[in-house]
């Protein structure tokens, strides 16, 4: 039985971490724009294949074995989806949240989702509708751990989610580019009061969510194989995580993420049809007790 | 230093301020007083270009700002302690301040003296340094928005409401800190519904009302007046 839990909490905490990354990147461009960005599950899955590009531009194939060359070559789609990402994030907050922003109104819903749909359809014009299997640059043998077992590929996750949680969480908190995200986030007209070009910053907001957006699908495809419909399932788990965690706390976020993975891997080994049950039955619950998230509180304004 | 021609702002179809025109010469303390909702406030944010006209002129030294987006006239010399302070109450007193430098991309130093410059200037910032803003009392919540705005370096400085909320002991420390700023050669334009209190310190006076000017003169002489007196002094 021990070895179950521990099962649970190795494959929940790799998923998890997807979410928290995700759930993270929906926040930062939800607190400074005040908009949801709908199309971040395309925004993922086109990642994953723009990482696919940059291994079959280096030539290697994508079910190559591991070896030194495979692991640059890995690195180099984190890097490369994150930076072509990146650029889509500006194009999006340009086109489709930059004209609905601190206007009445919820256009941008329509806009956003309307982006994700001309992604995800440029993916298949380029890619085609076909999943494509990528292998982990550390092989698929699985770690023994006791009885429980678990892939290389989750562990990288794991790994690269607590490296690149705490340098966002140290820049969000500690570097003055944190510190204008947070003052444009909680008032920006008082913001620009300071002579911070508040749209400036709302760009790279979209340019950085967007970029984690694309790094999680290129950490995700060797465990889920790259499609540009994977993003979909992980969006929303992710912003369930974001919703648990509270949307206006990046950090209540990424650990909303990672319970959220935890919980469902936990009913999925109890029960695996009742997973999205219980789950999003849990949402519910949590909402109507904590409308802000567990992690949400409320800024006491004092007036 | 300051002047203002014919101008108009809206919020949408309403019009919150029609037809001003005023103006501001370097070193002076000039305040704008007026029942709630004369469009006061309204006024200051279209100096400080939160809002862009719909008509009229703003020139701040002799250049026309009016089509100027906020975050560069704090760069040119404006900056606004705004109605309701809005500090940033999740960061703490020193990142409030340290925003209040951003236009002016400090050196490590420089950013540090400035600080320093503040803390002497309000020493009770100091023994709040490192606090969130949203923990500290209205009247330090409002010393913190001047502070925070002087952080910019301003030539004219705008205040909006500095008094509200505030106890009288609090009001009168913080007039006090307005005629030391003026005499550090910051122009400075108060919006107040306390009219006595902004008459009293300010060189010149305009009455609003419902967004029009309809009285000016020196801070004296607009205290004397009887329809001033009748409206807003009691």
């Amino acid at each position: 039985m021990a070895s179950a839990y521990l099962q649970i909490i190795l494959s929940g905490l790799s998923v998890g971490g997807v979410y928290a990354l995700v759930a993270f990147s929906f926040s930062i461009t939800f607190t400074t724009t005040k908009t949801l960005n709908f199309s971040q599950g395309e925004v993922v899955g086109f990642g994953a294949f723009v990482g696919v590009a940059v291994l079959s531009l280096l030539g290697i194939s994508a079910l190559a074995a591991p070896g030194i060359t495979e692991g640059l070559g890995y690195l180099a789609a984190l890097v490369g989806a994150g930076a072509v990402m990146g650029a889509v994030g500006v194009l999006l907050f340009l086109l489709a949240v930059r004209p609905f922003t601190g206007k009445p109104g919820m256009n941008w819903v329509m806009s956003t989702i309307g982006f994700g749909i001309i992604l995800q359809s440029l993916g298949l014009a380029i890619w085609g509708p076909a999943p494509v299997m990528v292998a982990s640059p550390f092989g698929s043998d699985v770690i023994r751990i006791g009885d429980a077992g678990i892939r290389p590929q989750e562990i990288l996750i794991f790994v690269c989610v607590i490296g690149l949680v705490v340098v966002l969480d140290l820049v969000y908190r500690r570097t003055t580019f944190g510190k204008v995200m947070r003052a444009v986030a909680f008032d920006p007209d008082a913001a620009s009061l300071m002579g911070i070009d508040i749209r400036k910053v709302m760009v790279l907001t979209f340019a950085f969510s967007c970029a984690l957006a694309g790094v999680s699908g290129v950490l995700l495809a060797p465990i889920a194989s790259a499609s540009l419909f994977m993003g979909m399932g992980v969006a929303l788990k992710s912003f369930s995580g974001a919703m648990i965690g509270g949307l206006n706390n990046p950090r209540g976020c990424i650990y909303g993420g990672f319970m959220l993975g935890l919980l469902e891997t936990s009913v999925a080994f109890w029960q695996a049809q009742w997973r999205e049950i219980v789950v999003f039955l849990l949402i519910i619950l949590v909402l109507a007790f904590r409308p802000n998230g567990l992690f949400g509180g409320t800024v006491a304004e004092k007036v | 230093m300051l002047s203002i021609e014919t101008l108009k702002l809206t919020y949408g179809p309403i019009v919150a301020v029609r037809d001003v025109s005023l103006r501001v010469e370097a070193g002076e303390i000039v305040a704008i007083v007026g029942s709630n909702g004369a469009g006061k406030s309204t006024l200051l944010k279209g100096i400080a270009g939160l809002m862009l006209p719909s008509a009229g002129r703003i020139a701040f030294e002799a250049k026309d700002i009016s089509r100027l987006p906020a975050h560069l006239r704090v760069a040119g010399g404006i900056a606004l302690s705004p109605e309701g302070r809005r500090v940033f109450a999740d960061q703490s007193v020193r990142d409030n301040l340290v925003l209040g430098a951003y236009a002016r991309r400090l050196d490590p130093d420089a950013l540090e003296a400035e600080i320093e410059a503040q803390f002497v200037l309000f020493p009770r910032l100091r023994q709040r340094r490192d606090q969130l803003a949203m923990t500290l009392s209205g009247g330090e919540q409002q010393m913190l928005a001047i502070a925070r705005a002087l952080m910019a370096s301003p030539r004219l400085l705008l205040l909006d409401e500095p008094s509200l909320g505030l106890a009288p002991m609090v009001v009168r420390e913080i007039v006090d800190i307005v005629r030391r700023l003026r005499e550090r050669g910051i122009t400075i334009l108060l919006v107040e519904q306390m009219a006595n209190l902004a008459l009293a310190i300010a060189d010149r006076g305009y009455v609003l009302e419902t967004g029009r000017v309809s009285l000016s003169g020196t801070g004296r002489e607009l205290l004397r007046d009887p329809q001033v007196r009748a409206a807003y002094l009691g």
